[in-house]
């Protein structure tokens, strides 16, 4: 188990350094002058333009600007020079002159908001689009089979902008069952309750779009088991339809929504960017969203990395835990 | 300055600028302050913006911050009347004594600062103070996206490449220093700042109105940092700047009103919520549901038939809570004359487009702005003059008119005739959905009517000025909209028509008109006789238009609304938005 780790981890850092370089290739191949966008309505001065290449070393080439970027990593870097010199501790992703930060520190305020976000959301889903897949399945063709699936019609029609919007509109400003968030974002150690007021509703919008997937996920693999041998076999020895369900049906029924479930949090985790804008969230979403719409070279690359960096790390710990989930791949193992 | 290219920008600001204004051709009701109000309160503004676009005072560049913060945090030499109309356009003392002291032909101005003002930290600010502040828009490469009148208006040699030999504070090498100090001087005392300029400039007291001028105390500068953490010098100080979330304000209390006569500062605490999703803040203002807040941003179209009636004037019970008010801005595609040398194709494209279609698509007469017909908008006063010679105008397009204007091209210049009419002119616009329905009107009309081809370049918005500003990219045509700096035309024909200067979007420089057009424009700049300077700049706008460098737009119009607590809203013309120090809550 420990070389299989290791090797994977070796893989994945091996991808994350393709990653990393493939941003950067594809930045220099595109057909915009990062330095002309650094600085606004004086960019029709060549001089000026000129003078910020350098400053932010777009003057040198690729290769350069990528050994740069890997040494700030584990080492620091410095920006600007007299009063206006910023330093970025390792490790460093550089720094954006959009945000005014050191990349790093954006991405550190950043996550723990789309954490809050995409761990809320995935509890709330999994509850309701599992117990929801079970009843549907248990009671197939009845009422609550029907319910599911009108459920499903609508989460799966629904835009997550529109929900999240519907839901402002109508739960916080028409309504006013809920106060508008003083603040845009309430750490939850800061202020539980306040954190709760502002995840509600992007929790619930959120969810109700994969709540929607994972009941229909759920109804069909459970009567998809429910009509295996060994399903039979355990009705045949006489054991409760509770257990059945329960013990042997679940089991292998949901052993393929963990790999689902780990990939769809990865994604989350990347930046749910409809339901980060909506609800004004400052997460990794709308963080990716504003440096692609201002060229934020440093923030896109860093935020590429992190993405991909919970890609990979999610799948190996989805694959892990089918390890202990379900016991064929263990021994395949 | 500039418009963007989607009318409001990538994060939801909007540019505005100063213009001269007649409040009663704007046709709506303002509320006036009926005092019932007082000092207290939250005071909070909405904006879809994630932050603002700087609240670095040397990098605020327009209006409706240079309103906002020059209302709340950043004080300047000079600054406008807090006053409705055309009142609110004239120019007072602001941290000086009086608004400045001309010499050497226009080419030195002195201004004594008053006793008694302090930063937030309570220390005095001083003519050092100023001098460094000025000295920071020099850095264009960490100071970015400030106006740049320090740099082509003081006296300072300029290096090989065409920059300043001095850099700004933060270059430790190859920094001519003793060339800023020669044209920025301080008194022993401290007490009076001296700007030697390279050109007389009539109007630099205006210049000085820019938050670009205002005072930044050298050991608290931390470069581009400075941005989320700027030093007041007004009535209110930051508690809280979190770009995506907040700001807030609350009262500087080494701020005082005896060295201050022009600021009033009435709520407690001022809040600004960045990022609120556009129907959400329509939504909370018409509702009332946050009746202490204003909007920052533009009303959503689809809401403005809840405020507005149909000629645009606010409905009954939005009295007092809305207004319709032109903006400082004129919209125009700009005719790349280099590439398009032919007044008559230019005028036939005019002539040809079905402008009535463009006008209902931004909004209609009543929401999006009426004909333009120059750069000068009529609100300029001294400055306008209304152009003659387009008697032949219809809104629905003049195919007669345009397909006369093409015959003539035919002879008159057939290498431009026969790109028009065959492979087509390139239109460079933002990449946007409006853009992308204009630009159907503008091919169907101006084929149908003039038998000229557009191809249409739609460039990301973000890249758009990058594209189109530098000449070996910008096509034939180019969207653009443009307001003065202040109020006077010198920010707007030189601005858009000199070579060399800030937006030079139609490229005259090789025009045989050209010539003549540069001696006058220079010439008026240096025209101290304020009258004789505005017919003149309205005499060339009338050249300008007789050439069609420009094909104007709109005169176009801008819509704020606000919550119900609120009173003492009037539109601060010369800064094109509401102004905000001027509000109060009512008790």
């Amino acid at each position: 188990m420990i070389n299989y780790l290791a090797r994977r981890i070796a893989i994945s850092m091996a991808i994350l350094l393709a990653v990393s370089f493939a941003v950067y290739l594809i930045f220099a191949i595109l057909p915009f002058d990062p330095a002309a966008l650094t600085c606004g309505k004086n960019c029709n001065n060549p001089a000026i333009i000129e003078a910020n290449r350098r400053r932010l070393g777009y003057d040198l080439p690729i290769w350069q600007q990528y050994f740069v970027f890997l040494k700030g990593l584990f080492m620091g870097r410095t920006f600007g020079e007299g009063a206006a010199t910023i330093f970025c501790p390792a490790p460093s992703f550089g720094y954006s002159y959009q945000e005014h930060a050191c990349v790093t520190n954006s991405i550190i305020e950043a996550l723990p908001v789309t954490l809050s976000l995409a761990i809320g959301a995935l509890v709330l889903w999994l509850i309701i689009g599992v117990g929801l897949g079970i009843l549907a399945a248990r009671f197939r063709g009845r009422a609550a089979d029907t319910g599911s699936t009108i459920f499903v019609l609508i989460g799966t029609s629904l835009p997550t902008f529109l929900t999240g919007l519907l839901l402002l509109v109508f739960v916080v400003v028409k309504w006013r069952i809920l106060p508008y968030p003083s603040g845009n974002y309430t750490p939850l150690f800061e202020n539980p309750l306040a954190w709760l007021n502002t995840m509600i509703l992007p929790w619930i919008t959120l969810a109700f779009a994969y709540a929607a997937l994972y009941t229909r996920f759920v109804r069909n693999a459970v009567i998809e088991t429910l009509s295996e041998d060994f399903i039979r076999t355990a009705r045949a020895k006489g054991l409760s339809e509770k257990v059945v369900l329960r013990k042997h049906t679940l089991r292998a029924a949901l052993a393929p929504l963990t790999t689902m479930a780990g990939l769809d949090f990865a994604g989350l985790l990347g930046g749910a960017i409809l339901t980060e804008a909506v609800f004004n969230l400052p997460g990794l979403g709308r963080l990716s969203l504003g440096a692609v719409i201002d060229f934020d070279l440093p923030i896109i690359v860093a935020t590429t990395i992190l993405a991909a960096t919970i890609v990979i790390f999610m799948n190996l710990l989805v694959d892990i835990l089918y390890a202990f989930i379900d016991p064929r791949v263990r021994v395949a193992a | 300055m500039f418009k963007t290219t989607t009318g409001s920008s990538r994060r939801g600001r909007r540019a505005f600028s100063g213009v001269v204004a007649l409040s009663l051709l704007t046709g709506v009701l303002v509320s006036c302050s009926s005092s019932s109000g007082g000092a207290g309160g939250t005071l909070t503004f909405l904006t879809n913006a994630e932050s603002w676009t700087h609240a670095d005072p040397n990098r605020n560049y327009t209006g409706q911050h240079i309103a906002w913060f020059g209302s709340f945090m950043h004080r300047t030499l000079t600054a406008y009347a807090r006053a409705e109309g055309a009142a609110g356009s004239e120019v007072v003392a602001d941290l000086a004594t009086d608004t400045g002291r001309a010499s050497n032909g226009n080419k030195t101005w002195e201004f004594t600062l008053r006793d008694g003002a302090k930063f937030e930290d309570g220390s005095d600010i001083t003519c050092e103070d100023i001098k460094y502040g000025v000295s920071r828009t020099f850095a264009t490469d960490v100071i970015t996206d400030g106006p740049a009148y320090a740099l082509s208006m003081l006296d300072i040699p300029k290096a090989a490449d065409g920059s300043s030999v001095y850099k700004g504070p933060y270059k430790t090498d190859g920094n001519d220093t003793a060339a800023y100090d020669k044209a920025v001087t301080c008194s022993e005392d401290n007490k009076t700042i001296t700007f030697n300029l390279s050109r007389a400039v009539g109007d630099f007291n205006y210049t000085v109105t820019y938050l670009s001028f205002s005072p930044v105390p050298k050991a608290k500068d931390t470069g581009d940092q400075y941005d989320l953490a700027p030093v007041s010098s007004g009535p209110y100080k930051i508690e809280k700047y979190k770009p995506k979330d907040e700001m807030v304000l609350v009262r500087n209390e080494n701020w005082s009103k005896d060295s201050d006569p022009i600021r009033n500062a009435y709520p407690d605490k001022i809040v600004v919520r960045f990022g609120v999703a556009e129907e959400v803040r329509d939504q909370l203002i018409l509702n009332d549901s946050e009746p202490a807040a204003m909007s920052l941003d533009g009303i959503l179209p689809t809401n403005l038939a809840t405020i507005f009636n149909e000629d645009g004037t606010p409905k009954e019970e939005w009295k007092g809570r809305a207004l319709n008010v032109y903006d400082p801005y004129v919209t125009y595609t700009a005719v790349n004359v280099g590439k398009v040398p032919c007044v008559q194709v230019r005028k036939a494209i005019y002539y040809a487009r079905d402008f009535a279609a463009l006008q209902q698509l931004g909004g209609g007469a009543a929401f999006g702005g009426d004909p333009a017909d120059g750069v000068i908008k009529p609100l300029m006063g001294l400055d306008y003059k209304p152009v003659t010679g387009l008697e032949d105008f219809k809104p629905e397009g003049n195919a007669e008119k345009a397909q006369a204007l093409m015959a003539e091209a035919k002879t008159a210049c057939p290498d431009v005739f026969a790109k028009a009419t065959g492979a087509g002119l390139t239109f460079d616009v933002g990449d946007t959905d409006t853009n992308k329905k204009a630009a159907t009107i503008w091919i169907d009309s101006v084929k149908k009517n003039a038998g000229i081809n557009l191809k249409f370049n739609f460039i990301e918005p973000g890249q758009y000025y990058a594209v189109v500003l530098d000449p070996t990219k910008q096509g034939d045509l180019s969207r653009a909209g443009w307001a003065p700096d202040w109020a006077n035309a010198s920010t707007v024909i030189p601005e858009l028509f000199l070579e060399g200067a800030g937006f030079p979007l139609s490229n005259v420089g090789k025009d045989p008109a050209y010539a003549e057009f540069k001696q006058r424009a220079e010439a008026n700049l240096s025209q101290s006789d304020r009258k004789k300077q505005g017919e003149e700049w309205a005499a060339l706008n009338q050249y300008v238009m007789d050439q069609m460098w420009v094909i104007p737009g709109v005169f176009s119009k801008t819509q704020e609304m606000w919550g119900s607590k609120l009173e003492g809203v009037f539109f601060w013309e010369p800064q094109g938005a509401p102004s905000f120090g001027d509000i109060k809550i009512k008790s």
